[in-house]
């Protein structure tokens, strides 16, 4: 049997895979303290040198821009990407279909059936990743509405500009959402869930396929590659 | 550099989104030309009740100077430069010219209480005393056909110059019939339509009369809705919370007999000068929030040494009044300074989203899936459970199978 080395992921890619991850870990904890502070700061201490919210805050709202940007570089990758570009496996084409059933049976099958092209990206994967996408953009939208409250008087250190293109863009959560603010607050902590579950799924998926479909699915974020067997 | 940044923040400036408190020279005289000559006019109609401020301002023993404090403090809570002052003393003082009709719908009666119920009035609960209150229910001695008499008088009277005041949600349910008024049983909505229908401006006071409010919590079973979803076409002004502070209805009014017009207002038809800002970006308590200091249990230490009360519940962060800058009672407190959490009485909803004392992912809403209250905090956990116990079932399957496999 010899095997064929693809290459999947190009460095920026991978980098930008685990900058995601540790963002979301880290918003998870930040975000977990700015709902319920679930740990106590040192009441001796005097208020003057710790900002333990704060801090918490300030490092939800950074790893959220980081978030931002490599949201940038994903829908970016959508329609431009060099490798398959993934808006192309998204259309509800016939063909794509039929793709997305085949892996998912290949799933429900516990690999008893394979019977699609495992060396590239598929339907389902593509399926399964607009769906994070989806739920981190939610994340930012109702994030930055949850953020733009602070800025009441309409001003920023940056200028009158950012609350309000905050207003212009995230406004449309609170319809959404259910109406009030507060709906916004609990529509934010849901999908963290929802990310959390999805991420879940998605660490033990692709272990799975490493293990059962022996092309080491696992390198594509390490490596880069993945190898398929040469028929 | 300077000029690109002023065009963009042009481009982007959404209603709602900011409140200039210095608009320039320009529009400030022309304010005051506006202003001067409309209590002018205002100074030449017969004053339409005979209490006047001087008279009330006496009978509780305050003096000019008093007034003049509070006037210069009006004019800062209006936002509007420290010269407004002597006109603001002055519409004060012809607010006995401004014809009020205030009606009493679906609610307890809070706000005419917090009004009138104090042993020592503000300054700001006295001219509302002298306002010409033509037609209040909780108040005036008429009553049956004397009082209806009375009403249509006062619309007739006063048609197009007299403000409605609205106190109290509006019930649909039932078309109507959970709450009737008179020997005709006139529904409520009716009523507040008839009344609203003549009116300069219609004011909403409470949050029942805005929102919906207690009335209004799940189930509603009558229906309560507030006032700007059964009045249509006509100005409505928004001052809510539980009760609504008068110093914002006296704002309110004030600005209306100032300009004749509404004052400048949110996206919920609240005014700016009052609701522009949270609770939580002027609370005293705000650094021991930041600080992560936060008071765990009633009475404990952190409560002893005024920690934040973010984990007793405070929504503070979510709503937008001027609680802590005002305070009630001539300033004398407000519920935080008190030692209790906000419960967001000013926002919609409040009583089912906001009213509980503990911080949001704590407390038991109705969950995604109906049926029985979760905090979000369970049904996530569940969520994750079910995943993880998926794919446990999932791994360990496909184990047993490949190993079946393999043995063949
Ligand atoms: C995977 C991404 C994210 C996760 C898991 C997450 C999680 C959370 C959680 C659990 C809360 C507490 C909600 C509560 O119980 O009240 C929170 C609050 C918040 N999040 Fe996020 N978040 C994420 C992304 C973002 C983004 C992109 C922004 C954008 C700026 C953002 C802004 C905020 C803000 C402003 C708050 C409220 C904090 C406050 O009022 O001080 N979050 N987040
Ligand atoms: S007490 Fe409430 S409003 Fe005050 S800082 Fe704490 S959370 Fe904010």
């Amino acid at each position: 049997m010899s095997y064929k080395k693809i290459k999947r992921m190009t460095a920026v890619m991978r980098i930008n895979h685990w900058v995601v991850a540790l963002s979301m870990i880290v918003a998870v904890v930040t975000g977990l303290y700015i709902g319920h502070p679930y740990y106590q700061s040192f009441i001796a201490d005097p208020a003057v040198d710790k900002y333990v919210m704060a801090w918490n805050r300030l490092a939800h709202f950074l790893v959220a821009i980081i978030f931002d940007v490599s949201s940038v570089v994903v829908a970016y990758l959508y329609f431009f990407s060099r490798f398959e570009k993934p808006y192309k496996k998204l259309l509800p084409t016939g063909k794509n279909m039929a793709e997305f059933v085949a892996v998912l049976v290949n799933l429900l099958t516990l690999n008893r059936v394979k019977q699609f092209d495992s060396s590239h990206a598929d339907s389902f994967n593509a399926v399964f990743f607009f769906v994070f996408h989806m739920l981190l953009a939610w994340m930012l939208f109702t994030g930055l509405q949850l953020y733009v409250h602070g800025l009441g008087s309409g001003l920023s250190s940056i200028g009158a500009w950012w609350p309000a293109i905050l207003h212009l863009t995230t406004d449309w959560t609170v319809g959404v959402s259910g109406g009030t603010y507060m709906d916004v607050r609990i529509s934010h902590h849901y999908s963290m869930y929802a990310i959390i579950a999805w991420a879940i799924f998605h660490v033990y998926y692709q272990i799975w396929r490493t293990i059962f479909w022996k092309e080491g699915d696992i390198n594509i974020v390490v490596g880069g590659n993945k190898f398929v067997e040469e028929k | 550099m300077i000029e690109k940044r002023e065009a963009l923040a042009k481009m982007f400036s959404a209603k709602g989104s900011k409140i200039n408190t210095n608009r320039g020279a320009e529009y400030y005289d022309s304010l005051m030309q506006t202003m001067t000559k409309r209590l002018a006019e205002l100074e030449q109609t017969p004053a339409a009740s005979k209490a006047s401020i001087e008279s009330v301002l006496e009978a509780e023993g305050l003096t000019r100077r008093d007034f003049m404090k509070w006037a210069s403090a009006a004019c800062a809570a209006l936002m509007l430069p420290s010269n407004f002052t002597p006109l603001i003393a002055q519409a004060a003082v012809l607010m006995n010219r401004v014809p009020v009709i205030w009606i009493e719908l679906q609610d307890c009666a809070g706000n005419s209480e917090a009004i009138l119920r104090s042993d020592a009035p503000t300054i700001d609960e006295l001219i509302l005393e002298t306002i010409s209150l033509e037609f209040n229910e909780t108040l005036m001695a008429a009553a049956g056909h004397a009082a209806e008499a009375h009403l249509e008088e006062a619309m007739h009277t006063f048609k197009g110059k007299y403000l409605c005041v609205v106190e109290g949600a509006i019930p649909l349910a039932m078309n109507g019939l959970y709450g009737t008024m008179g020997a005709k049983a006139e529904t409520y909505k009716d009523h507040l339509i008839r009344v609203a229908k003549d009116s300069a401006a219609v004011v909403a006071v409470g949050t029942c009369a805005t929102f919906g409010g207690v009335p209004a919590a799940s189930p509603n079973p009558t229906g309560a809705v507030g006032v700007q979803d059964v009045v249509k076409g006509k100005a409505i002004i928004n001052i809510p919370a539980c009760p609504a502070n008068p110093a914002n209805i006296t704002g309110t009014i004030l600005h209306f007999v100032l300009t004749g017009q509404v004052p400048e207002l949110d996206h919920l038809n609240r005014p700016k000068f009052a609701f522009g800002y949270r609770i939580h970006d002027n609370c005293e308590r705000r650094a021991h929030f930041d600080a992560g200091e936060f008071v765990e249990e009633w009475g404990d230490k952190g409560a002893q040494n005024n920690f934040c009360l973010y984990k007793m519940g405070c929504k503070g962060p979510m709503t937008f009044n001027n609680c802590s800058i005002v305070r009630y009672n001539s300033g004398t407190n407000w519920p935080i300074g008190a030692g209790h959490g906000c419960i967001g009485c000013s926002e919609p909803q409040f009583w089912d989203k906001y009213a509980q004392e503990r911080p949001m992912s704590d407390t038991h809403f109705k969950a995604p899936t109906g049926g029985v209250e979760k905090t979000v905090d369970q049904f996530g956990l569940g969520l994750i459970t079910a995943a993880g116990i998926g794919i446990g079932i999932h791994a360990v399957a496909s184990l047993v199978a490949a190993k079946k496999e393999g043995d063949e």
